[in-house]
Parts: structure tokens; C-alpha cells; sequence
């Protein structure tokens, strides 16, 4: 059976959250092909850190690109073939930090991808510093007397920031996750998908399950949305706000594909021609 | 002044139509069959300061606007305080009457006539059409004719306003200059717009960029153009989205382009070392202007080569080419976006704000462009990184059956990160091996335009500067060896090494001499001497000829 795994060798630490995360994108392609979405079409991105692993252990096309910068890797592909699906896979430095702005405009233009963040709250792969959504006071090699910042919260974040599916899953709870990354990925528009992660150097498994609880009821507004993203604590899963929106691609061209719908040489020189003359 | 040359210079406020002006001017000589180059010269301001367009004529091909004027037209009085030493021997200037009193020129009463109608002061670039039009005896149903094709807005106002002036100017200066008609009328495009008409030639699909003067007006022609040729321009949140959206597309296959001016270009950096090891074909269009930092925006400069040439991260191989004309910048663009994708590699087309923003009659033969396609994947299991005897690894897009991996990591040939040393040193030595090739193939094109002259003193120079320069030595009627390379990297040493131990001087926009740097560094050549200017402003051809008469 096709597993999906490359031949590259798997360095997360032994108990790391991002085995569940990688079992949940595993089990959500073939249910995607299910749903007539074809495989050839997926392409993964990812950033730098230790989520961005799973680019070397997924056989899937993609790009892996610089610290923060995958998202807009992740929106040039889009771009220039709408026909792809694009997962994008993010830490929460990559994603919220370096990477902020990045992320902020895809859901502002409502791209359609699925931006996956793997939440574990640190900085794990340079040693464990605090990250942007680490609680306030975390003690790390940059931050001896404990952090002075209080994290963000993604969800909210994501729900004004113009994000079209928001939602949150746990590493732990990999039949969830996958239904909800086969959710998101079939969602058309910018669809962002927190994942609780647990990096297990730096936290407990004990420290989420104690505290994992699901949303009782999907929200219907954005105005309730945005209340229980802000209402619920940072444990909480489930689909915070699912809206539909047009979508930047079909903005900017309508139905039209740069690569597949490519102007050939002929015509586009007849074009020019016509431009000079009016000159 | 060189004889056959006639210039135009319109001086007033951002906001009242002086460049408009310059280029309807220059409109009206190109009807007449003639050559013409405008340079416009603006404040980074929207409304007040003070701007100027100046438009030379001539009735063969002219590589330069002259700073002395046969014809200069105030506004106001600001603009007729900077440009009193520009009018030409036998030249006039014509002010605003309402705005100051001054005895070396006719006044017009400019706003007087203007506030009859509603638009006021936003008509007098129809008043300049209107001088103008008087004094090369340009009949009024010819200039009625452009004035309602050019100014959408008004017409009827236009028109009677524009007969006003005329009429006023006429008596004193009616057909005081005799213009020559020429052999064929040409189009008039910026260096900007043939950057970006050339790439659609030579098959661009999306553009991406960031607004920074002088490279704004290619993303707004192609925005313009996007629907017209099917491609993707997208204005994004900043530069280094700019490179990595870029960056993205060119994994799908697209031929992608990004344009921006050196302080946008630092920003990019980043991503341009990641084009270097995903062997990402991607083409910047860097349009220079006065830094360091913020620098003069609306001005030129060629002080960013050294940067160019070195910009990034790490080793990697990439192609840096600056074009002369405006013609050539048509040409260089399709060639350069067939090059990064022949050697799978970034690469820089280097100009300036003097080339960007100028216009000039161009003859273009559209289809000597080149558009290829890429060495492809045709059977068996992809590699995207395959260590050929080229270096040029076969490529295969999405949606595919097949993996595609591209890696910012250093990678196996696979695309999956490695920590082997000997896999390593393989790709970098893969990289490197496309150097190789990129030199063959340069070796059979026209990488150094080399104009043979009589005078012993050779004169090395790139870029717009090489117009002024050509500019200037006809006008001093000096005949000189002209050695100007296109390719800047690799520079094109094979080409210069006859040169290296004669007389040679170099002139170029930069305070450091970058260009003098990097022929004496890289293609070992003696230079006698550098002619620098470097106060934001294009050369003179008459200020030039003068430096050259004392150098040659």
C-alpha cells in the first residue's frame, strides 16, 4: 500500500506531535482522491522549522522554501496554476512571526489554500526559545526572566484577518484532524488550520489532553465566531468560522489559468504589433 | 548646438500637465516622421514643486534630450528661474506673463486666459502644445486634431484655449523654427514599457511587484496589458512576498518577472539566493536610482551594479544584463527570461531611472524575439536536481504523476535535504557546472557592442549612459572606439581582452566607479581615466563633449 512516506529519514524527537499531524495528511489524501480530488493536483510548501520537516517525508510535489516565506511560495503557485491545491505547512514562528505579514495578506485576499499550522508554542529546532504563541513568562535561552508577550490568538486573528475556514485540531486526536484537514483542503478560499502540537522537549502530552475540549456547535455568524474564538480557551477544537467569499484568483482572472490558457507566441506579437502602431 | 537637433523644454508645478506636454510635443515631431527622446524630470511630490520635460528632435536617430533649448515654456515663475540658462543660442523662452515680468523672454498671460474656463490651471499643458505649435508653424487644424486625441477631458475648452495662445504667440514667434520633416512616423515608448512588452514577446505569464520608483511603471503597463495577453499581475504586500510569490509561480512553470528599484531589490535578496539553489528561473527587473537607502527616488544612477553582481547568499550562478536603448531593453527582456529558464537560474536586468522613464522613438521587428521552452522530463522516474553533464537538470511541473521537489535546503538530486558531505559538494559542483555552458552560448551572441573608431582613446560604457555618450560624440564630432558590454555576468571577458592594455577611459553614473571596478577586477583592464556624474541627473551630451574633448 502506498503510505505516502519518501525514503528520507524521520529526525522529529520520538513522541513529537508532528507524527500525529503527519498521519492526519496521510490519511486525508486518499479520502481527498475520494472526493475527485486527484493527487497529481496536490502541492505541499514549507517553511523552516521543525514542522517543515514533513516536506522531506511526504511524497508529494512541492516547494520548501525559506523561514516565513512559504506562504507566498504557496500563493505564487496558486496564482499561476488555480488548478493545484496547495497545502502549505507552517510552524507557528514561520507562520506568526517571520512570516506574519505573509500570512495576514493570504487571508486578507482570501487564497485559496490550506495553511496548516503546526502550534507547538516554542521555538523548537534553535532550542526553544519563545515563539508568538507561547504563553507570556516562557523561560528560554532568549528570554531567561520569562517572555514579556502575550501570544496571539490564531483563531480570532485569522477570523478578522479575512480567512474563510478557520479551525483548530489537535496532534492527539488524528481522527478529528484528518476530517478536518479534508474539510479545509475541499474548502474554496484561504482555510487555516491550527494544529496543538506538542514538542515533547518543551511540553507534556498530559499538559493538552487535560485540557482538550471540542466546540459544541459550529458558528454561524462571523460575530459569533469571532466571540467563541475569543471566549474559548486555546484547547478548544473544532471549526470556528466557515464562510464563502470569492476567491483571489477568480478576482483576478475569473476562470481563466495563466499556464493552461497560455496566449501563444503568434498572437500575442500581433497584439504588440497593434500596441506600437497606436503609440 | 549640433544643427538638425531642436528641443523643447516645458517647465511648471506637478499637477499641470508638463510631462503630458513633453509627450504630446514629442507626438506631434514623431508625425512629422521625426526621431525624438524625452527625459522627464519630476520631484517625488504629487502637486506644486517643480517638474520638466524636455523632448529633442531630430530628423535622424537621437540617443539624448539636450539641456539647452531652442523652445523653453514656463508655467510659473520658479520654472523660469531654473531654466534661464537653458535656452539654446537663438532660442526663446516663453513665461507666464501673469506670473512674473522678465526681459530675456515673450510673456503670455497664461493664467489670465486659463480662468475663463473651468479647468483652470490644468489646461496649460495645452498651452505649451499651443507655443509650441505656433512657433514650429504647426497648422492650428493639425494641432486641434492631437489636442482632442490626446486630452480626453474639455475638448471644446481645449481647443478655443489652445487657439487663444496660439494666436498670442504668433505675431512675435510665428514659425520661428523651420523643423525638417523626416522619412517615417515611429512609435514613442519608455524603457519601461519596452521591458514589459518585451517579456510578454519572450512569454511571460505573471508578474509580481511592489511600487518603487522607476520601476512602477512596468507593473502598471502590465496590469494594464494583464487581460489583453492572459497573465497574472499581481501588486503584493512587499518585496520579499514579491520574490517568493515569483519564486512560486516558476515551480509551476510559469515564466515569471518582478521589478523594483535597489532599496526593494535589498529586501529581495533573500529569495534571490533562494532562486540560486532551487534553480529557480526567475528575472528582476532592477531599475536604479540615487541611493544609498531611500536616495532621490525620481532620480538616476548606476550604483547599484556591484550589488547586483554580488547580491545574495552562498554561491550561485547568475546573469546580469543592462540594455543600452530602449529598443534594446525590448529585446534584452524576452532574452533574459529565455536565459534563466535556459539555465535554470536568476538572473537581473539592470537599467536605470534615465532608461525606465525616458521615451524614444523606437523601430522594433517584433518577431526576433525569442521564446523556447525549457530542457524537459520526458520518460522514467524525475529527479528534479539530476546531475547531467551540464549541470541542467530536466524539469516537469504539477500536476504531474511524478514528485517534484524543489528545496531551499541543500537537497540530494531527489530535491530531499541533505547533511552528506559528498552530496554537498555534488550540488554545488552541479550548480556550478552551468557556467560552463552559459559562456558557450554567450560566446555566439552579442554580448559587447563594439563600435570601431579612428581616435586611439577607447571609452568603455553600459547602460543609458552609452546613449548620452553617443549623443555626445557626435555632437563634439569625436570618433572614438565605443566598447559598451551588455552582459555585466558574466562579463564577457573574451571580448574585451584586445582592449586591456591600450588607452582607456570609462564613463558611467556611479561616485565609486563601479563599472571602472569591475573591468580592471575582472576583465583586468587598464583605465586611464573615469568620467563620473553622480548628482542624480543623466549626462548633458554638451557638458559630455566637453569632458571627452579633454580626456581624448
Amino acid at each position: 500500500m502506498d503510505d505516502l512516506k519518501t525514503y528520507a529519514e524521520i529526525t522529529w524527537c520520538p513522541g513529537c506531535g508532528n507524527f500525529g499531524i503527519f498521519t492526519a495528511v496521510r490519511n486525508a489524501i486518499p479520502l481527498l482522491e475520494e472526493k475527485g480530488i486527484k493527487r497529481d493536483n496536490i502541492v505541499i510548501t514549507s517553511g523552516i522549522g521543525c514542522h517543515g520537516k514533513i516536506f522531506d517525508y511526504l511524497n508529494l510535489s512541492g516547494f520548501y522554501g525559506l523561514h516565513g516565506r512559504n506562504c507566498s511560495n504557496s500563493e505564487g503557485i496558486k496564482i499561476a496554476n488555480p488548478d493545484l491545491k496547495v497545502i502549505n505547512f507552517s510552524g507557528d514562528a514561520n507562520g506568526l512571526a517571520e512570516g506574519l505579514a505573509h500570512t495576514i495578506f493570504a487571508a486578507k485576499r482570501n487564497q485559496d489554500i490550506t495553511f496548516i499550522l503546526h502550534n507547538n508554542s516554542v521555538y523548537a529546532l534553535t532550542t526553544g526559545q519563545f515563539s508568538p504563541l507561547a504563553e507570556k513568562g516562557w523561560k528560554g535561552p532568549s528570554t531567561p526572566r520569562g517572555s514579556y508577550e502575550e501570544p496571539f490568538n490564531p483563531m480570532s486573528l485569522m477570523i478578522e484577518a479575512g480567512a474563510t475556514f478557520v479551525a483548530r485540531g489537535f496532534a492527539g486526536d488524528t481522527k478529528h484532524l484528518t476530517d478536518i484537514i479534508v474539510q479545509g483542503v475541499e474548502h474554496e478560499g484561504f482555510s487555516f488550520i491550527e494544529i496543538l502540537q506538542p514538542a515533547v522537549p518543551y511540553h507534556k502530552w498530559t499538559e493538552y489532553r487535560e485540557q482538550v475540549e471540542y466546540l459544541v456547535k459550529e458558528p454561524e455568524t462571523y460575530f459569533k465566531a469571532f466571540k467563541a474564538a475569543k471566549e474559548n480557551h486555546k484547547f478548544t477544537l473544532g471549526v470556528f468560522y466557515r464562510t464563502q467569499r470569492p476567491v483571489y484568483h477568480k478576482e483576478l482572472y475569473a476562470d481563466h489559468n495563466p499556464i493552461t490558457d497560455r496566449i501563444n507566441r503568434k498572437v500575442r506579437l500581433e497584439k504588440i504589433r497593434k500596441i506600437l502602431e497606436s503609440k | 548646438m549640433d544643427s538638425d537637433v531642436f528641443t523643447f523644454l516645458v517647465g511648471g508645478k506637478a499637477g499641470e500637465g508638463v510631462k503630458k506636454a513633453g509627450s504630446v510635443a514629442a507626438h506631434m515631431f514623431s508625425s512629422m516622421g521625426r526621431h525624438i527622446f524625452q527625459m522627464d524630470d519630476y520631484m517625488s511630490l504629487i502637486r506644486g514643486g517643480h517638474n520638466f520635460s524636455v523632448v529633442s528632435t531630430a530628423p535622424r536617430w537621437i540617443s539624448s534630450h539636450y539641456m539647452k533649448a531652442n523652445l523653453v515654456v514656463n508655467f510659473d515663475k520658479r520654472s523660469c528661474e531654473a531654466h534661464m540658462n537653458d535656452i539654446a543660442e537663438k532660442g526663446i523662452m516663453i513665461f507666464n506673463s501673469d506670473e512674473q515680468e522678465n526681459e530675456r523672454g515673450i510673456g503670455i498671460p497664461l493664467t489670465s486666459e486659463a480662468k475663463k474656463y473651468p479647468m483652470k490651471s490644468l489646461m496649460y499643458g495645452v498651452g505649451a502644445v499651443a507655443i509650441l505649435s505656433a512657433t514650429i508653424g504647426f497648422e492650428k487644424e493639425k494641432m486641434n486634431q492631437i489636442i482632442e486625441e490626446e486630452y480626453s477631458r474639455g475638448i471644446e475648452d481645449n481647443i478655443a484655449f489652445a487657439n487663444k495662445i496660439y494666436d498670442l504667440v504668433y505675431p512675435d514667434c510665428g514659425k520661428k523654427f523651420t523643423l525638417d520633416k523626416g522619412d517615417k512616423k515611429r512609435p514613442i515608448i519608455t524603457g519601461n514599457e519596452a521591458i514589459s512588452l518585451g517579456a510578454i514577446a519572450g512569454g511571460l505569464d505573471v508578474y509580481y511587484g511592489y511600487p518603487m520608483t522607476p520601476a512602477s511603471t512596468i507593473l502598471h503597463t502590465l496590469a494594464r496589458e494583464a487581460n489583453n495577453f492572459g497573465l497574472a499581475v499581481v501588486h503584493a504586500e512587499g518585496e520579499i512576498a514579491v520574490i517568493n510569490m515569483a519564486i512560486g509561480s516558476a515551480f509551476t512553470g510559469a515564466r515569471v518577472m518582478v521589478g523594483t528599484s535597489g532599496g526593494g531589490f535589498a529586501l529581495m535578496t533573500e529569495g534571490f539566493s533562494l532562486a540560486g539553489i532551487t534553480e529557480a528561473p526567475v528575472l528582476v527587473i532592477l531599475s536604479q536610482r540615487p541611493g544609498p537607502a531611500t536616495g532621490v527616488p525620481t532620480y538616476t544612477e548606476q550604483a547599484d551594479l556591484a550589488f547586483a553582481l554580488t547580491a545574495g547568499h552562498g554561491d550561485f550562478l547568475r546573469i546580469v544584463t543592462s540594455p543600452r536603448t530602449v529598443r534594446e531593453a525590448y529585446y534584452l527582456s524576452g532574452e533574459m527570461l529565455n536565459l534563466v529558464w535556459k539555465f535554470q537560474t536568476p538572473g537581473i536586468l539592470l537599467t536605470e531611472k534615465h532608461l525606465s522613464e525616458s521615451s524614444m522613438t523606437v523601430e522594433i521587428d517584433v518577431e526576433k524575439s525569442k521564446w523556447e521552452e525549457p530542457k524537459m522530463h520526458i520518460v522514467g522516474d524525475y529527479k528534479r536536481y539530476l546531475d547531467t553533464d551540464d549541470g541542467v537538470s530536466p524539469m516537469l511541473f504539477p500536476p504531474s504523476n511524478q514528485i517534484i521537489k524543489w528545496n531551499s535546503y541543500e537537497h540530494d538530486e531527489f530535491g530531499i535535504t541533505t547533511e552528506n558531505a559528498e552530496k554537498i559538494s555534488l550540488m554545488h559542483d552541479k550548480r556550478n557546472k552551468k557556467l560552463k555552458i552559459l559562456i558557450e552560448y554567450l560566446k555566439g551572441q552579442d554580448t559587447v557592442r563594439i563600435i570601431r573608431g579612428e581616435n586611439p582613446t577607447n571609452i568603455f560604457t553600459y547602460g543609458s549612459t552609452y546613449m548620452s555618450v553617443l549623443e555626445a560624440l557626435r555632437y563634439a564630432s569625436l570618433n572614438p572606439t565605443i566598447v559598451a558590454p551588455i552582459y555585466l555576468s558574466p562579463l564577457p571577458i573574451w571580448k574585451l581582452e584586445e582592449f586591456k592594455e591600450q588607452e582607456n577611459i570609462v564613463i558611467e553614473q556611479s561616485s565609486t566607479g563601479q563599472f571602472t571596478k569591475l573591468l580592471k577586477e575582472k576583465a583586468g583592464m587598464k583605465i586611464r581615466n573615469t568620467i563620473k556624474k553622480y548628482d542624480g541627473r543623466p549626462f548633458d551630451p554638451i557638458d559630455l563633449a566637453k569632458k571627452l574633448k579633454e580626456v581624448l
